[in-house]
């Protein structure tokens, strides 16, 4: 275990073995479909916006009070930041539309990571359900 | 009122352009000049740094004269934590910056514009003029407000025109 620790990887896997046995899950990121670029109706509302739907998991819910959070394994994010091409996990989370999992999508109203050696190993995301 | 609210928009975008082509964003993917309205855009917690936010608030229509005038009020957001190269000390001096091109793009004449009907664009046809015009009156600047790291304004602007027959 004191060897793992060692190397921020080796924290990322630690991170993602404890949310795949404490229930870790896969959620879908909902990102919106780059628009048009230089389109006037796009930035009048005119255009329709696509989506698309990006799995990231293991996933964990942490429930305090009346506040939602969303535990995301690293290696996931990383791997869609990598894929997508986003300059950090801060922008991808910004961006997205929010979070789509059990039919409701909840909106993203922060993040923040647990880092090790600096190199983050999980993403805390603060959730807000849809208004009924 | 929806043809005045998009032509507003897209005179002072191609003005603020003109004053500072480098204040850009990347929303939705894009690159594009930094100035946006919020209604027009997906819902999202976050308030983008950098960029001009325009928010419709309150809409009168008076009918009294020949044609109803209809009066808008818009709120352009916006807030800056300076460039990261100088730690965000120049926060004071990126937020001046701002105050000026807002500046220059609202308060120079001509306040005025003719109205033009953007809706042709969602079938990919052309914008087309219409008979009237819109006009506006000079930008307030709000007080300066510090949200965590960053320095904000909220300036408000009038915004007037007549309603055509048939107009949204």
């Amino acid at each position: 275990m004191g060897e793992l620790l060692q190397s921020s990887d080796g924290a990322i896997r630690l991170a993602d073995a404890a949310m795949r046995s404490g229930g870790g899950r896969m959620v879908l990121l909902r990102l919106a479909i780059p628009a048009v670029p230089n389109n006037d109706a796009e930035q009048l509302g005119l255009a329709t916006p696509g989506f698309q739907d990006v799995a990231l998991g293991p996933a964990t819910f942490h429930k305090a009070n009346s506040v939602t959070k969303l535990l995301v394994s690293a290696s996931a994010v990383h791997e869609v930041l990598g894929s997508l091409g986003f300059d950090s996990a801060n922008v991808l989370f910004e961006t997205a539309v929010g979070l789509f999992f059990d039919g409701l999508l909840y909106k993203i109203t922060n993040s923040y990571s647990s880092q090790a050696i600096g190199v983050p190993y999980c993403y805390w995301l603060t959730l807000e359900p849809p208004t009924r | 009122m929806q043809n005045a609210k998009d032509t507003f928009y897209e005179v002072l975008r191609s003005r603020l352009v003109a004053l500072n082509a480098e204040r850009t964003i990347v929303l939705r993917g894009v690159l594009r000049p930094g100035v946006l309205v919020e209604e027009n855009e997906l819902l999202s917690e976050v308030a983008r740094p950098d960029c001009f936010r325009l928010r419709w608030s309150t809409a009168e229509v008076n009918g009294e004269g020949a044609m109803p005038l209809a009066t808008l009020n818009c709120s352009i957001d916006y807030e800056t934590a300076g460039t990261t190269m100088n730690g965000g000390m120049d926060r004071g001096r990126a937020l001046a910056s701002m105050d000026a091109e807002l500046q220059g793009a609202a308060n120079t004449s001509p306040r005025n514009a003719l109205k033009m009907n953007y809706s042709g664009l969602a079938n990919g046809a052309a914008a087309v003029a219409m008979q009237t015009s819109v006009w506006w009156g000079e930008v307030a600047f709000g007080d300066t407000v510090t949200k965590d790291d960053r320095l904000a304004r909220i300036a408000t602007v009038q915004l007037m025109s007549y309603q055509e027959a048939g107009e949204l």
